[in-house]
């Protein structure tokens, strides 16, 4: 029942997050029509720069039903509230309570720490898919209700693309918490990694593509080219990779 | 007979992080024994016990524990389906209720015992609904024996199980072990401070000190063989020293010569006869003064 | 069996043990044919090592005080001995009884009643007997 304990253990955060994703889900189905009015009243802008690009890019999606919801929500939203919850899931663990009198109770059951490790992470990962997909899943539900309609397919392709490419931030804050003891160390430095990435994202916009959020927008896909294969088979190892070297962190661990 | 011992550490030692715990430790507990493991705060009485069910690997020195080997992982989880544990902090998880944390416990072992289980809810009194940060301190310490005990395990291994407990609840505790072990014919290895329960449940002991074992045997034979013979003079005490082996301490005051020893104490009270006293007394030594001269800083 | 044993007091449990049951059997609480509780019970009601309840019954045994009957548990053995013991003790009882009720009625404090009985049984050891 260990899968039990790890579902008690972070079924607050989890549920906290599910409800403030599908929150997030209905606004941005509800402020389209908004949108809609706020694009006739706003001239495109003749400011330069990455800004004005920017700018002018979302005005263009924006047209769109898929392209709002893509830039919105997959490519946004989503993005950032999912890699705050992967982050928050990430953290804990085995070693943060061992302060708490819980870790030596665990360790003296008759399981392998393998085991341990691999079904706090097993249900973290299911968790984290559910955050993805049922928010994405709430949005198409609710499309026809202002007249639109997004396709179940595409919802469920970049929300997975969201999940595989994102599950990377994860495994380093899970792989993290395996090398400190207190909590807000991995926290803290996955955090700095994300702001890294995202910083290097915009500052090289050529590279976007292999970067984690590349991988977790899937802009290629959204732009008709098939699912990102590769992207999401290297975000797959290189999760795997920083799981099994918390596995093993923790399978050498004194207590 | 090797197998014989259900725990068995051969020069054990244990470092952590520059701290040696445990400095070549060796002990054996036979099967069905009780048995007091001693030793003062930082002697590494929980360093021992962490080693023998996996926590915490050795540095060098062997261990088993129902013949297998501590340090394989396997042999670990092997070892600890027959365990049953309650550690120092008695710990649990605050987030769960008592039946929840029975329940969730009794998963891991297929040789649970519900009617055990039913049988120490009554005894024990514990509230199954109730929340387990709500528990006061000797309920946490009953649930956590009663998890131990329930799932039918060979070996019980307790970590200061009646430290912090009102003479009551110490009492309900040591009696439910003292039950247990007659009942199903299980080993008990528990460490303390508390020399008086020692005393009263203990067969066999074993005192640390400083990472090692300093005393270890049957708890009769030890205060059989610990006397402590008093030397009274009608001048000032001679400043004695005596050839036969044996004598733990001397000490002086006055025309009092007083003289601890763990063993012979007859060939020792011929030699104090021949310095002339005026009297000499030969008494019993309680288990705490034979712990607290056996621990004494030697320096 | 209503007695704790002291751990700490240097006698060994089981030794502490094994006077209770000689005691009981000279008092008469308990008669030749009487059955001693269980180890394993009796262990547990005293919260003592079950192998130290039956090293004493052992020991017990070896001295003829008790029998262990396989399977059945363990008697008073029904030696004659124990008997006399028994009317013995009674009897001193009753003179001892006597004895303080008429000190007391003259006035003697019980704790000058310890010492007088003290200081004749110390005259006694010291050498010289009264008839």
């Amino acid at each position: 029942m260990l899968w039990h304990k790890s579902w008690l253990e972070t079924r607050a955060r989890f549920l906290v997050g599910l409800a403030l994703a599908i929150c997030a889900a209905l606004s941005v189905v509800m402020l389209y029509t908004r949108v809609g009015e706020l694009l006739q009243l706003a001239p495109p802008p003749d400011t330069g720069g990455v800004l004005g690009r920017k700018i002018r890019e979302a005005v263009v999606l924006a047209q769109d039903y898929r392209g709002y919801v893509w830039s919105q929500w997959f490519a946004h939203q989503l993005t950032q509230m999912w890699t705050l919850f992967a982050l928050l899931l990430g953290s804990g663990g085995l070693r943060s309570q061992s302060s708490r009198g819980g870790a030596l109770f665990t360790l003296s059951l008759p399981v392998s720490r393998g085991r341990m490790v691999g079904v706090r992470a097993a249900v973290a990962l299911a968790e984290l898919a559910v955050l993805a997909l049922v928010p994405s899943l709430v949005l198409v539900a609710l499309s026809p209700a202002i007249g639109q309609s997004y396709s179940i397919a595409d919802a469920v392709v970049h929300a997975l693309c969201v999940a595989v490419g994102g599950s990377v931030l994860f495994s380093l804050t899970f792989a993290l918490s395996t090398l400190w003891a207190d909590l807000w160390r991995p926290l803290l430095i996955a955090l700095l990694v994300v702001v890294v990435l995202s910083l290097a994202q915009t500052v090289f916009p050529e590279l976007s593509r292999f970067s984690v959020f590349g991988v977790m927008s899937a802009e290629g896909y959204f732009q008709g080219d098939g699912l990102p294969w590769l992207g999401l088979s290297a975000s797959a190892a290189v999760s795997a990779a920083l799981l099994w070297g918390a596995a093993r962190n923790i399978a050498r661990q004194d207590f | 007979m090797a197998d014989a011992h259900v725990i068995e550490t051969g020069d054990l030692r244990k470092h952590y992080d520059g701290v040696e715990a445990l400095r070549g430790l060796t002990l054996a507990v036979p099967a069905g024994s009780i048995y007091g493991f001693l030793g003062r705060t930082g002697a590494g009485k929980t360093t021992t016990i962490k080693v023998l069910l996996g926590m915490a690997r050795p540095t060098s020195g062997r261990a088993t524990v129902f013949g297998l080997p501590v340090e394989s992982p396997q042999s670990s989880v092997e070892i600890r389906r027959r365990t049953g544990f309650v550690g120092d902090d008695k710990g649990l998880y605050d987030a769960m209720t008592v039946r929840g944390m029975i329940r969730y416990t009794a998963s891991f072992y297929p040789q649970w015992s519900r009617e055990l289980e039913e049988r120490y809810l009554r005894r024990f009194e514990l509230p199954a609904e109730r929340g387990i940060k709500d528990l006061s301190r000797g309920m946490r310490t009953k649930l956590a024996l009663l998890l131990a005990l329930c799932r039918n395990a060979d070996l019980l291994v307790l970590d200061e199980p009646t430290t912090g407990l009102d003479p009551a609840a110490t009492e309900d505790v040591l009696q439910a072990l003292v039950g247990h072990a007659a009942d199903r014919g299980c080993t008990v290895f528990f460490s303390s401070h508390q020399l008086a329960e020692v005393d009263q449940i203990a067969d066999r002991i074993a005192i640390v000190d400083r990472g090692r074992s300093v005393l270890a045997g049957a708890l009769d034979d030890v205060r059989a063989a610990y006397r402590r013979i008093e030397l009274v003079f009608d001048r000032d005490a001679p400043d004695a020293r005596f050839t036969a082996p044996g004598v733990v301490r001397v000490r002086r005051k006055g025309r009092v010569l007083s003289v601890l020893s763990s063993a012979g104490a007859e060939r020792i009270v011929d030699e104090a006869r021949a310095l002339g006293p005026v009297s000499v007394d030969v008494a019993p030594v309680a288990l705490k003064d034979i712990f607290l001269e056996t621990v004494a800083t030697e320096d | 069996m209503i007695f704790r044993p002291n751990a700490s007091s240097g006698v060994p449990i089981y030794l502490q043990l094994m006077e209770q049951v000689k005691h009981a059997i000279e008092t008469g609480a308990l008669r030749p044919g009487d059955q001693l509780p269980g180890i394993r019970p009796l262990a547990e009601e005293l919260v003592i090592n079950p192998n130290t309840v039956a090293k004493a019954y052992r020991e017990l045994e070896h001295d003829g005080v008790i029998e262990l009957r396989h399977g059945a548990g363990a008697f008073v053995s029904g030696a004659a001995r124990e008997k006399k013991l028994t009317e013995r003790l009674r009897a001193g009882q009753t003179i001892v009884a006597a004895a303080v009720d008429k000190l007391r009625a003259r006035g003697v404090t019980e704790a000058e009643i310890r010492r007088l009985f003290e200081a004749e049984l110390a005259r006694l050891t010291a050498g010289g007997s009264r008839g």
